[in-house]
């Protein structure tokens, strides 16, 4: 019993000593601040850009979309923003908003990163606040939609390519009230803040055009695969049409639930566009064609910066691109403006610069702008439809250009 | 087997010098890592002291919980909302999650502690998961999904604590301080009721202890540390999420104390230790498969080291 | 009949579809643990594998030759990973039961892991079969058929389970084990046969109930970690290493899960936890478990 335990503890013994080799890197002298202001000024300018996204967990596939906007963009432009070379360096969001600030931290206080970009979960921007606040260093985000990331107390380090949840539903609900939704609407949504942020949005616009309620339901987020309870609910309520904000997993859950349920053919599905994005629109099949939603983009586009897009990124990828990749892609546009104007690469002077980018005319989603800090952009009215073997979001119409919506 | 008059105090002696040891290479840390790396010691820090308070009860009472991160996050929200809306004060924050903690603790523990075995973990299971959806659904003080962020630096002593390096001595002045009151109490007469509990409770209730009682007890004092781990977490991550009330939280704790070993209490640090840097660090530099490393970890130590860290680490010394 | 009469009949008709589907996946978990106090964490995996199963071998609109070829690889997967993890827990057979739990844990996150990176992390969905995957008209509104195959197919295994273990010699052994495994042992038996066996068949059990869920839930990273959950709660409301436990504890949650969710709309994230909550502090060991404490 001896010579085990000798073993063992010269195991651990190993193990210890390999860590502590490991952390040797983790001993470098604290870096002084002159550090950064020396770089911007000297020649063979770099900026090194921290990307924050899902690797893992439900929210990966996201995540794959926007790191390929990212690269395919940089690709395309010899690897550069404004006059720097970029150098990425990547972290992972993952699931919880524990992981996503460690990733945030670690960019800024280990790869000592110039701006950031990305994050796909609200709760990870919101908490970002504060380390980006404290390290003065822009922050773009690439996806996440809550409306206080941008709103009355913002911070002017945060500038966003998205949209905010509000923006999206709103648009739904004024056109549902001008051109009619048969009757009262039922309003569906999982029960956390993007939910309740929707729905708020839709019902604001919609009761103000007139519209009628016929109810709502919130079933638990993350924890719910089964929706029968809920359909029959919408069923009994008496409504007409029914407005419902799902996406990844529970979109594909409710959608070929509502077409099993029998109520695909009975009552019209309208729906905020992540309902009908990206991967879960080929696992929905027939069971999606029909639903109308609101986005601030489709693939369907007809556009030359769209169409060159998804040239381009079939080539690359054998993939379709989705509004997550371009709001990546315009991150990497604006950001290529603002350090082309930028005094420096603090955040006080890439904030300052993000101010002044006026217009993007040359985006895949069309032309855009900044209304504070996120964008005011055209909504587009979709329709699922089946288009030889595959499914896309085919635009009826153009609805206008909103602001953001908190 | 019986060890020699005297052995226990040299033993004792030995430990209290090595912990001394490690605190004060822990206080010197910040001096020479890198800001990261302070975080990421200190994020170790406040897991550690949440291993320890789990370990108290599973370890040393034997009461397998699978709801821990409950009382934790009670602790962290409790620290949290009144950062954010009563006081910036640090020391009253702490105070608020200690109890916050044990409160809650205490109320779960009426009914779960009348339990043994698998239905204790099953219903510690329940109420854990119980107590996360009301953080969730209770969005008015809890902030729902997004949580309480934005969480002002704590005060301590009229300076606030910004920066790895003040949060980092806060952390392991207040860890350290609980880490020993905790080591105290098992080493005391209730410790010892307490692994008498754990090895034979029909004969601790025959020589006449009033087992509900102490299993109780347990219970709310590994709730109130939890609660305290917590309100470190609100002061060192600035931001409490319904995440840190679930199994995401329940279940790593309890890997920690079973990698370092239960009933030890230092085994369950190293266990904790081991926990953060393969699954946050390890993981993240492979890409996101943290989770697998740490199940590979987990059942390369439950085969190679029966025990733990902590039997693998420790001199031969009599048993208890 | 009135309407709100109607539609809550539908839901109880939905909890009895998905109350089947949790009894074939949690039966196994019961009598594992009933009969080696192994409570195996690894339960919500193999039900996500056989899915797996189910999408890499049916895919989205199968033919009745591919939905049957997913069933047997999922039987065939599941029984070789019940055998293995039998032979795993049982070098720690001396070891504390957490200990054992946790290794089924640890062995769960690696495996999850890895169908993450074998399949993706997208969300997937799978198909009936042809002929199962129309609506009929109940009580005026439109059910899948496709659950109602599961009420037959739940119904029909339950009631072979049953038979197996009431009457057969294996059952017989099943029984003696979890009521005294030391008796077994004295008298002589090699409880390890049947030990493997009876994890092999939980596990096998496992995987096919996630691919012939896999319609209803669909495959996805994380389904395990929620069905795991599920399966616990059905086990302990149930009473453990008991086969009408886990049907009567699987019917129960069904119910709660269907019809509990459309009565107490407002609370409905509460309503299972509450429930396993409630019947814990009324019925420490379930419904039908038992009580004689010997187990803890």
């Amino acid at each position: 019993m001896t010579t085990k335990r000798i073993t063992r503890r010269r195991m651990l013994g190993a193990i210890g000593t390999a860590g502590a080799l490991a952390a040797l890197p983790a001993c470098r002298k604290r870096s002084d601040d002159s550090g950064d202001a020396t770089r911007s000024t000297g020649s063979g300018k770099r900026v090194k850009v921290g990307l924050v996204i899902p690797q893992s967990g439900v929210y990966a596939p996201l995540g794959t979309d926007m790191k390929r906007g990212w690269d395919l963009w940089l690709e395309r432009h010899r690897g550069m923003l404004g006059p720097y070379q970029v150098t990425t360096v990547v972290a992972d969001e993952g699931e919880s908003p524990q992981t996503g600030v460690q990733a945030v931290q670690k960019l800024l206080q280990r790869d000592e990163v110039d701006v950031l970009v990305g994050i796909v979960s609200s709760a990870v921007a919101l908490a970002s606040q504060t380390p980006v606040k404290e390290a003065r260093k822009v922050l773009v985000v690439a996806n996440a939609g809550a409306g206080a990331i941008t709103g009355a107390s913002r911070t002017p380090y945060i500038w966003r390519t998205s949209f905010t949840n509000a923006q999206i539903s709103s648009v739904m609900g004024q056109h549902l009230a001008t051109a009619g939704a048969g009757g009262p609407v039922y309003l569906i949504a999982p029960d956390y803040a993007a939910g309740a942020e929707v729905l708020a949005g839709f019902r604001k616009t919609f009761t103000a055009g007139g519209g009628q309620i016929a109810g709502e339901a919130k079933p638990a987020f993350g924890k719910t695969q089964d929706y029968q309870p809920y359909l029959t609910g919408i069923r009994e309520s008496g409504a007409r049409a029914v407005f419902c904000f799902f996406s990844g997993a529970e979109a594909v859950s409710f959608v070929k639930q509502y077409s099993e349920f029998g109520l695909a053919g009975k009552l019209p599905l309208y729906a905020s566009g992540f309902l009908t994005e990206g991967s879960v629109l080929d696992a929905q099949g027939d069971a999606a064609i029909g639903i109308q939603t609101t986005l601030h983009y489709s693939t369907e586009l007809d556009r030359p910066a769209n169409r060159e897009l998804i040239a381009a990124y079939r080539e690359k990828f054998s993939a379709t691109p989705t509004v997550f990749t371009v709001q990546t892609w315009d991150a990497a546009a604006v950001l290529d403006r603002a350090l082309g104007t930028a005094t420096g690469l603090d955040g006080d002077s890439v904030a300052a610069a993000l101010g002044t980018v006026g217009a993007i005319e040359d985006s895949p989603r069309g032309a855009w702008s900044f209304d504070g800090q996120s964008p005011k952009q055209n909504m587009y009215l979709r329709v699922v439809e089946k288009r030889g073997a595959a499914y896309v979001n085919a635009v009826v119409r153009d609805l206008g250009v909103f602001a953001q919506v908190s | 087997m019986i060890g020699r008059p005297g052995s226990a105090a040299t033993t004792a002696a030995v430990a209290a010098a090595v912990a001394a040891a490690v605190v004060l290479a822990l206080a010197a840390a910040p001096l020479v890592l890198a800001p990261y790396a302070v975080t990421v010691l200190t994020r170790i820090l406040v897991f550690a002291l949440l291993a320890m308070s789990l370990d108290l009860l599973v370890g040393i009472t034997g009461l397998p919980s699978l709801g821990h991160g409950a009382y934790f996050g009670a602790g962290a929200y409790a620290a949290g909302w009144v950062t954010l809306h009563a006081s910036p004060s640090g020391p009253v924050a702490l105070l608020v999650a200690l109890t916050a903690g044990g409160l809650v603790a205490a109320a779960a523990g009426c009914v779960a502690v009348r339990a043994r075995g698998i239905f204790f973990l099953m219903l510690t299971l329940a109420i854990g998961e119980i107590v996360q959806q009301l953080a969730e659904s209770w969005h008015e003080v809890t902030g729902g999904s997004n949580g309480l962020y934005g969480i002002p630096a704590a005060r301590v002593g009229g300076a606030a604590l910004v920066g790895d390096q003040a949060v980092h001595w806060w952390v392991l002045a207040v860890a350290a301080t609980a880490a020993a009151g905790l080591w105290l109490l098992a080493s005391s007469p209730f410790g010892h009721a307490l692994r008498g509990i754990r090895d034979n409770e029909a004969r601790m209730r025959a020589l006449g202890y009033r087992v509900y009682g102490y299993k109780l007890a347990a219970f709310v004092v590994a709730g109130a540390v939890a609660g305290l781990a917590g309100g470190l977490l609100s002061a060192q991550q600035r931001l409490v999420t319904p995440a840190e009330l679930g199994l995401g939280t329940s279940i790593p704790a309890l890997l920690a104390v079973t990698i370092g070993g239960a009933g030890t209490l230092w085994g369950a640090c190293v266990g904790a230790a081991v926990v953060v840097l393969v699954r946050d660090h390890l993981g993240a530099s492979l890409g996101g498969h943290g989770s697998l490393l740490l199940g590979a970890v987990f059942v390369a130590v439950v085969y190679l080291l029966p025990g733990g860290a902590a039997r693998a680490l420790s001199m031969p010394r009599r048993r208890g | 009949m009135p309407a709100w009469l109607d539609t809550h009949l539908v839901s109880v008709l939905n909890g009895l579809a998905i109350g089947f589907l949790l009894f074939i996946l949690a039966v196994g978990l019961s009598l594992v643990f009933g009969m080696m106090d192994v409570l195996n964490l690894a339960h919500g995996v193999l039900f996500l594998t056989g899915g797996y199963m189910a999408w890499a071998i049916a895919g989205e609109h199968p033919s009745w030759l591919g939905f049957a070829g997913a069933l047997a690889a999922a039987a065939v997967v599941g029984s070789l990973a019940g055998v293995g993890l039998s032979l795993a827990t049982e070098r720690l057979a001396r070891r504390s039961h957490l200990d054992q739990a946790l290794l089924t844990l640890g062995l769960a996150l690696i495996a999850a892991d890895a169908l993450s990176v074998m399949f993706g992390d997208d969300v997937h969905a799978v198909g009936p079969p042809p002929g199962l995957d129309g609506s009929v008209s109940i009580l005026g509104s439109a059910y899948p058929v496709y659950r109602l195959a599961i009420i037959a197919v739940g119904a029909a295994l339950a009631a072979a389970v049953h038979r197996i273990v009431e009457r057969t010699a294996l059952g017989a052994l099943v029984r003696a084990t979890v009521a005294d495994r030391q008796m077994v042992s004295a008298v002589g038996i090699d409880d390890r046969r049947v030990r493997v066996a009876v994890f092999g068949i939980g596990s096998l059990l496992a995987a096919v109930a996630g691919a012939l869920g896999a319609p209803i839930y669909g495959v996805r990273p994380g389904l395990d970690a929620t069905v795991l959950v599920l399966a616990l709660v059905v086990v302990v409301i149930g009473g453990l290493g008991s086969v009408r436990g886990a049907l009567v504890g699987a019917l129960v949650i069904g119910q709660i899960e269907t019809l509990g969710r459309s009565l107490l709309s407002d609370l409905a994230s509460f309503v299972l936890f509450g429930a396993l909550a409630l019947v814990l502090v009324v019925r420490p060991h379930g419904l039908f478990g038992d009580p004689s404490g010997t187990r803890s």
